[in-house]
């Protein structure tokens, strides 16, 4: 059975490449959210294994969408997604919970290994 | 064929563009009521992410631009400035120089303008007034500016429902154009007929660009397959390596969809079954790993998928060993198959039944239904396979569903399409050339033995009935030659009687709607050949809607395939 993700990033371009990274490594992507509305919804309906979550969204920020989703699901695991810049609400987030952060523009080797330890359940700044 | 750098380059460019638009209304708003969080909000989101997009794409001059205007966005923000002054106006340019980026990407020229308008945004962010070093824009800028502004993305995404539904009325208008073809040439009036003619050029233009449309890289459905071959190896303790080709080769989606089951049941017997252990294969002087691939290639108007191992091998012995037992055929029979004939047997419902086995490579399990999936299309399922060499699996598919080439033929008044793929030749026949053996009608083609029957017994025949024992009486007296289409199924071939050919059509199939796609209309047929030998036919009514006097004769033709 393949990891299932969910992608939640308020661009099409960043969501296709990030898709096609997952996808193209195996993982199932099971939804991609363009707002923290949609990402929580997905969250619940599609409970995937792993979210990867942009910081900037347009209703919420992704900081809301982060813990609206531990609400939920208190043992979800979330990468951050983030362009340099961010390092405030990145460090945020890493005390509500996510398991790491990949800073945008990203490689696909850096993407997998993130994620790929991240299901793992290792968090890559322990 | 798109790569997939262009792709990205155009998703970016209609994603970026779409943001210009938003961040030049955001801008106005802005400038309208500097008060208005909202507009900010979204013009430091919409920076920020062209920032990291056009990084991604390795665009550094507009990334730089799109970083420091969302920093400058954000100091507006945490209220270290006011959006007032010179703020305003490079901010505007700024915008707009971004915008001539983000079109620069299509025509591939360099803006050049980067430059200047980066030391301003610097001298800005450190609080610093900005050089005046842009010269009043040219008439021709000027022009430009006005008319892009109503520029939309170039492109759109559409629910792949819309375009089945896209199809379905393209299968419609196809059906009456037909009709509206034979109806002019029936009246004979010139100018409607040159008109029909050209709703035929159209149409047909129209069904080939919407079938366009619809289609995908095979990469889509291949790319997932690195996973399910690891998941299966370590499973299985395998080791494999896998090789993936011709991701770009274009398929229609939901022949994708369709078959996406039936690939990985063979990718997973492949892998399961055709794979020896390392150990066993050290053994037999291979490298410990298997190899395994996958490919999509085109051949004419079909896309082939084919899943080669270099495994073990079907041992025919074992095949023919198991088809005797299983009671599909005599031990005589069986003695006689070729090869192909042999592996034809695996992809028989009662030899798949059977327990799974694995001194034939467990090849068995299931395979009559991953070559029902593909008969559904339309398709064909080839097989070969060398012992202690590996075995190779085909699938030939169409490149899209909607148009199948079809031989039309005649009997009884009533035409039958059969599918070109399933027809291998015609042949007129005088009587001296038909025989009669053991109850069954035959004749040579090729060097070979093909049997021959009616279609009408086949078509009127109840159930499980038994053909009666065929005798040359049955066929027809009037001296003429006998009109016969051989068809081929799964590596046997058959004779059927019929009263005329018709021509060669493109015929668009559909299947029956409920409640009548639970009436099996000819149920299944079997006709015992020579006692020693059972036969299974069995017929799936299709409708063809594109015949021209389909409406005239009033009831639907059945789409006759043999056998699926």
């Amino acid at each position: 059975m393949n990891k299932r993700i969910l992608i939640v990033d308020d661009s099409f371009y960043m969501r296709t490449m990030l898709k096609n990274m997952l996808t193209d490594a195996g993982y199932d992507v099971v939804g991609e959210a363009a707002n923290g509305q949609q990402a929580l919804e997905m969250a619940v309906a599609t409970t995937p294994d792993l979210i990867t979550l942009d910081v900037i969204l347009p209703d919420n920020t992704g900081l809301d969408v982060l813990k609206g989703i531990r609400q939920q699901q208190p043992d979800a695991k979330v990468v951050m997604c983030s362009a340099v810049g961010q390092e405030t609400i990145v460090n945020e987030a890493i005390e509500n919970g996510a398991l790491a952060y990949i800073v945008k523009p990203f490689s696909e080797e850096r993407v997998l290994e993130i994620v790929g330890s991240a299901l793992q359940g290792d968090s890559s700044l322990a | 064929m798109k790569s997939r750098e262009q792709e990205y380059r155009e998703l970016f460019m209609a994603e970026a563009l779409e943001y210009y638009d938003a961040m030049s209304r955001h801008l106005s708003e802005l400038e309208r009521n500097p008060q208005d969080i909202a507009a900010l909000n979204e013009l430091f989101r919409l920076m920020h992410n062209l920032k990291a997009n056009a990084r991604a794409m390795g665009f550094v001059d507009m990334g730089e631009v799109a970083h420091k205007m969302e920093t400058l966005f954000g100091q507006i923000r945490s209220q270290e400035r006011a959006f007032t002054g010179a703020l305003v106006t490079l901010t505007f340019r700024a915008v707009d120089v971004l915008g001539t980026m983000i079109r620069a990407v299509g025509s591939g020229q360099d803006s050049g303008e980067a430059k200047g308008l980066l030391d301003n945004l610097d001298l800005l962010i450190k609080g610093e007034e900005p050089v005046e070093t842009q010269a009043a824009p040219t008439e021709e800028e000027v022009d430009s500016d006005a008319a892009r502004k109503l520029e939309l993305s170039d492109l759109v995404y559409i629910p792949v429902k819309k375009l089945d539904n896209l199809l379905n009325l393209v299968g419609e208008l196809v059906i009456d154009r037909d009709r509206i073809l034979t109806l002019a040439e029936e009246l004979g009036h010139s100018a409607l007929q040159a008109t029909a003619r050209h709703l035929f050029r159209i149409s047909d233009d129209l069904q080939y660009s919407v079938m366009d449309v619809r289609l995908v890289g095979a990469g889509v459905l291949l790319n997932k397959f690195p996973r399910v071959v690891r998941d299966v190896a370590a499973t299985e303790n395998k080791q494999v390596e896998l090789t993936l080709a011709g991701q770009d080769v274009q398929i229609d989606r939901n022949v994708l969809q369709l078959i996406t089951d039936a690939l990985l049941h063979i990718v997973r017997n492949a892998v399961s079954h055709g794979l020896e252990e390392p150990a066993a294969r050290q053994a037999a002087g291979k490298p410990a790993a298997g190899q395994l691939s996958i490919s999509a290639l085109t051949e004419r108007d079909d896309v082939l998928l084919q899943v080669q191992d270099d495994g073990r091998g079907i041992d025919t012995e074992a095949v023919r060993r198991k088809a005797v037992r299983k009671g599909l055929l005599s031990a005589e029979a069986a003695a006689q198959l070729d090869e192909q004939g042999v592996w034809a047997l695996l992809f028989e419902p009662g030899f798949s039944m059977a327990e799974q086995i694995t001194d034939i490579s467990g090849r068995g399990v299931g395979l009559d239904v991953v070559k029902l999936a593909i008969d559904s299309l339309g398709g064909q399922l080839r097989v070969n396979s060398e012992l202690g060499r590996g075995t190779t699996f085909t699938l030939v598919l169409p490149t899209s569903i909607a148009v199948k080439g079809a031989l039309l033929i005649e009997l009884e008044e009533r035409a039958y399409a059969v599918p070109l793929l399933h027809t291998d030749t015609v042949l007129a026949l005088a009587n001296d050339q038909i025989f009669a053996v053991g109850g069954l009608l035959m004749t040579r083609v090729q060097d070979e033995n093909v049997p021959i029957v009616p279609l009408r017994q086949l078509l009127y025949a109840e159930g499980d009935e038994q053909l009666p024992r065929a005798t040359r009486a049955d066929l027809p007296t009037d001296g003429g030659l006998h009109q016969v289409l051989i068809v081929s199924y799964n590596n046997r071939r058959l004779g059927l009687l019929i009263d005329r050919f018709l021509r060669q059509q493109n015929i668009v199939v559909k299947s029956l709607s409920k409640p009548l796609d639970t009436i099996d209309l000819f149920g299944a047929l079997r006709y015992w050949a020579t006692g020693s030998c059972a036969w299974c036919w069995t017929c799936r009514p299709l409708l063809v809607c594109s015949w021209p006097n389909v409406l005239d004769i009033g009831y639907f033709l059945p789409f006759f395939v043999l056998p699926c």
